[in-house]
């Protein structure tokens, strides 16, 4: 049997249960176009009543869109009443494929699900094949809320009294995604907020420094952290009825007591091997503790205890895998500390719980939704060990005449625990509470250092014109422009520049050589964003995708069809690739104030990228 | 029973025992095919083969009670007997996968497919309470998709221009303005709309403008430092479309500080497929806001949706044994479907090698 049904077969059978038009979501692009092309030699063709409409609409949008009137695909289209509507083409193709699904020209429009929110059209049926997405490099299952939007498109108002989302299985498909995904409650969404450079200078411009923090309590980042904190604080309070009974004794710190002679005790043997663990390891081992869901850089799992390797007393972790299995792995491999703690029971031998609690982790594991909420953990530098001098005066334990001693010997472990729950909920609640702040300081702190802030946190005169680049990688691009690494380059170099800065896919393909003069101003862009990485995440810098830029602009003769021609880039990755240069030569542009050489260049490479179907839309 | 006998018994299990069995105990068991699924039960429960062992006696004494299990006649009697002989579900198997009542038919899962009477347009009652709740505050409404958020927007703003005050549209991607930019054109007539994008303007100062929400931020900035675009005064409806890109986890930020660096006199209105917890949107707006947030929610879609399944071999069943989605059960399969479904994962994956 064939791994998923023929599109041609998928068609007919649409067709003859009348449940066209319908939207046929494929993995991927290629998978669209692989479909457009079965039905060379299918033998169906539509009336030539339909073939006219196709053509009267098709006029339509050409007379706005020129660029549709050559579109290679029309003939299909016309012949089979299908399409295909993907990011590979051009925006304007994708506003015929728009007009003539709404106009009920076509029985069906093959499409990829990246485009599912963006896509205005809606269908009697929709067919999903999936049950999972490209995100970034990798296939995430679709969410709830994903699988609805897909479905949703399924039953137009007023042309259908009811709408079908069908399910046609391909490999890779995972069924309870999808069958969870139609019958659940969309996922409750959390905040993504990140403070980014353009935004710290633009708010400093605005705004005196003490008056930052309110505004960014106004954050949904900081009403959802606020909601956590809140949440520990009712766990305090509980806490604090728990520790009632653990109150003063013959000393009234009696549990601080106990610690520091239990801490002396461990330190003891291991004074002469100093752990070199950074305050960041110490302080993120903290919060591993068994029932954590923690992130590492294969999957998710859930610690179930945390314990020191022997000998080199590395702090190690016994997670629990998504596929059941239970693997040892070092603290420091632990890339994520996620917020939230499922109940487990612990137990002193492997598993390290009980069977409940493991099947009951196991379950929770695979249901946990894709996105996790962070847990954000304030470093302490002065967790520093005890100084010698008081370990050596504590000498032995001096309790063994207090009459409180057996109650307290009793209490310490259970009083130390509740206490140590008790600090770990008063840190967090602090982190909670300060995050945003702290992230908002370390900003301030590079832009100090590269002399866009004054030290009392002022714009400097370099910050005031900083502060209008506000797209991704701004730091490399102002540090570039302080450099002068574009003084006197030619708007074909600056464009090919910037259009490798603002390029982030990885996608192979073939592309045309690149100047000697581009090359060369690269390798020092290159340079820089290297060095800028422990500040701001590198581009790609892709080379190829510098020269193909570089060719638009450098020759003005050259026709889109050429273009497309010296790369195997599609179009509508390429159009999409202009466009966004586009925006960061307008971002450039805007420096005229400061740097009107470099705004010139920047407005005659705009002139030159706008032509053809690249004026075609605003 | 020794690993290999065990591993014996379970080779001659029908694969869809063998997910009854890894419920629970693999991860997406579903992914896996026959030979991989029996080497993953193996693993899981290396430590507890006898636990894994008795779900199975279990499976196959509940198998011996149903000899002719897959012939319906039995199964129906048994299904529609009052008194229901009791079973003993392994533990591991979680959800209602049985529930009574017959599966639907092809015939009355289609029944109803077609073009329904023209009807003459009477505003939803959530869209007639959205409008007004806006002339009191900001408002964040909630519905499926395909529910008709547009004619808020569009009531929304053509009552603001009609006060004389500006509004600003916005969209996440540039492709959806310049259809809404060619929508609202229509309506409204093209000297009242423009477009604003990263490097031009059409129609800069018509009272309605349509733009990206970087675009809309971007003049926030400037206006918040005193460049001011006198335009902001008048602004008196700002609308966030597919408002739920506030979760995107590149550009939801920016979503988060047009609102935040929204103008206090102009209206915030929010449009949004569902999501799970619209209220703490609709709660963050009124804490930070001068005015109080109403959220407008509801998750019944206005055209019934229905689910099928298709088998690479053209045959169409319906999904679940009822014709609607059966929310809140995504165990409740169709019979035909769940028995479609497992051959297709048999005949798919025979190297039994996971696909990920
Ligand atoms: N009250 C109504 N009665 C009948 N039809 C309506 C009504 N309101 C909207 N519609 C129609 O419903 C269809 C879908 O509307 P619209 O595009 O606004 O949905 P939406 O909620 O914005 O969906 P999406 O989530 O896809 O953005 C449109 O064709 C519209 O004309
Ligand atoms: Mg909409």
């Amino acid at each position: 049997m064939p791994p998923s049904i023929h599109p041609v077969d998928l068609i007919d059978a649409l067709r003859q249960k009348h449940l066209t038009p319908a939207i046929v979501f494929l993995t991927s692009r290629r998978a669209c176009d692989e479909a457009m092309e079965s039905f060379d030699h299918a033998s169906v063709v539509l009336p030539p009543a339909r073939q006219e409409a196709i053509d009267a609409v098709l006029q339509q949008v050409i007379a706005q869109y020129p660029s549709v009137a050559d579109h290679p695909l029309i003939p299909t289209v016309r012949r089979i009443g299908v399409a295909a509507h993907h990011a590979g083409h051009l925006p304007s193709w994708k506003i015929a494929v728009e007009e003539l699904m709404r106009q009920g020209c076509l029985d069906a429009v093959f499409a990829t699900t990246t485009l599912a929110a963006g896509v205005d059209f809606p269908a009697r049926t929709v067919v999903i094949t999936q049950s999972s997405i490209r995100k970034a490099r990798d296939f995430t299952d679709l969410t709830i809320g994903e699988v609805q939007q897909i479905a949703g498109r399924a039953g137009r108002r007023g042309k259908d009294q009811v709408g079908f989302a069908v399910v046609a299985p391909s490999p890779y498909i995972d069924l309870s995604v999808l069958t969870k995904g139609l019958t659940g409650h969309p996922e409750p969404i959390d905040s993504q907020f990140t403070i980014t450079y353009p935004m710290v200078l633009n708010l400093l411009k605005a705004h005196p420094l003490e008056q930052i923090q309110s505004i960014l309590a106004k954050s949904f980042a900081q009403f959802q952290l606020n909601r956590r904190a809140e949440l520990l604080e009712r766990k305090l309070d509980a806490l604090h009825v728990q520790m009632e009974p653990f109150g003063p004794r013959i000393c009234t710190d009696w549990i601080t007591q106990w610690q520091t002679f239990d801490q002396a005790r461990r330190q003891r043997p291991q004074r002469h091997q100093p752990r070199h663990e950074s305050p960041e390891l110490t302080a993120r081992f903290h919060f591993m503790t068994p029932g954590r869901v923690v992130g590492l850089a294969r999957g998710r799992g859930v610690v179930l205890r945390q314990y020191r390797s022997k000998g080199q007393r590395h702090p190690m972790i016994s997670v629990l895998r998504p596929n059941g299995s239970v693997t040892e792995c070092p603290a420091a491999a632990v890339v994520e500390i996620f917020d939230r703690v499922f109940d487990c029971e612990e137990t002193a031998s492997f598993p390290w719980c009980s069977a409940a609690s493991f099947d009951e982790l196991c379950y929770q594991l695979t249901e946990l939704p894709p996105r996790l909420p962070v847990l954000p953990i304030l470093v302490s530098h002065e967790s520093a060990p005890l100084p010698d001098t008081v370990v050596q005066s504590l000498g032995d334990f001096p309790c063994p005449t207090c009459p409180s001693r057996p109650a307290c010997q009793k209490d310490f472990a259970t009083a130390h625990r509740l206490r140590q729950e008790q600090h770990r909920h008063v840190k967090s609640i602090q982190a909670l509470r300060a995050s945003l702040w702290h992230r908002f300081q370390e900003r301030v702190d590079v832009l100090q250092k590269f002399g866009y802030l004054t030290p009392s946190a002022q714009l400097t005169a370099e910050g005031e014109w900083a502060r209008l680049i506000r797209i991704d990688h701004s730091l490399l691009i102002t540090e570039l422009i302080r450099a002068e690494a574009f003084s006197g380059v030619e708007p074909a170099v600056l464009t090919g520049v910037l259009a490798s800065i603002a390029h982030d896919d990885d996608r192979p393909g073939a592309f045309p050589r690149i100047s000697p003069g581009l090359s060369s101003l690269l390798g020092q862009v290159r340079k820089l964003a290297e060095s800028l990485s422990p500040y701001e995440e590198p581009p790609l810098l892709r080379a190829d995708i510098a020269a193909i830029a570089e060719r638009w602009v450098a020759d003005p003769n050259l026709t889109w069809i050429g273009l497309c021609r010296m790369t195997t880039m599609a179009e509508g990755d390429l159009y999409r690739l202009l466009a966004r240069t586009l925006e960061f030569l307008s971002q450039i542009h805007a420096l005229h104030a400061t740097h009107p050489g470099l705004a010139d260049t920047a407005s005659r490479a705009i002139a030159l990228i706008r032509r053809g179907v690249l004026e075609e839309l605003p | 029973m020794t690993t290999d006998e065990l591993e014996q018994l379970l080779a001659q299990q029908p694969v869809s025992l063998l997910h009854r069995l890894a419920r629970g105990r693999v991860h997406r068991h579903f992914r896996a095919g026959k030979r991989r699924l029996i080497e993953l039960l193996l693993q899981h429960s290396s430590q507890n083969l006898a636990g894994l062992e008795s779900d199975l006696q279990t499976l196959l004494a509940e198998r011996q009670a149903l000899p002719q299990r897959p012939k319906t006649p039995a199964r129906r009697k048994e299904e529609l007997a009052p008194v229901h002989p009791k079973r003993h579900p392994p533990p591991t198997t979680g959800g209602e996968s049985e529930t009574s009542g017959p599966a639907v038919s092809l015939a009355n899962w289609l029944e109803g497919i077609g073009v329904p009477p023209p009807q003459p347009f009477v505003p939803d009652p959530w869209q007639v309470e959205a409008l007004a709740a806006l002339a009191e505050g900001d408002v964040v409404v909630s519905v499926p998709t395909g529910s008709g958020k547009t004619y808020v927007a569009v009531e929304a703003a053509r009552r603001a221009m009609e006060d004389n005050r500006t509004v600003i549209y916005t969209s996440p991607l540039k492709a959806l303005s310049n259809t809404k930019f060619t929508e609202f054109s229509r309506l409204f007539g093209t000297e009242k709309v423009g477009i604003l994008t990263g490097d031009r303007q059409e129609n800069g100062q018509a009272p309605l403008l349509i733009m990206t929400t970087e675009i809309l931020r971007n003049l926030l900035y400037d206006a918040a430092s005193g460049e001011i675009d006198v335009r902001l005064d008048t602004l008196g409806l700002v609308i966030l479309d597919e408002s739920q890109y506030l979760a995107d986890p590149e550009r939801g930020v920016v979503w988060e500080e047009t609102i935040i660096f929204c103008p206090s006199q102009a209206r915030l209105l929010l449009l949004s497929a569902s999501i799970g917890n619209p209220q703490d949107i609709a709660d963050w707006l009124s804490s930070i806001r001068t005015t109080t947030c109403r959220l407008i929610r509801h998750n019944k879609r206005t055209v019934p949706l229905r689910a099928g399944y298709l088998h690479p071999n053209g045959k169409l069943v319906p999904l679940f044994k009822t014709a609607a989605i059966p929310y809140g059960h995504p165990n409740q399969l169709h019979p035909e479907a769940k028995r479609l479904f497992m051959q297709y994962e048999e005949d798919t994956m025979p190297s039994g090698r996971p696909r990920r």
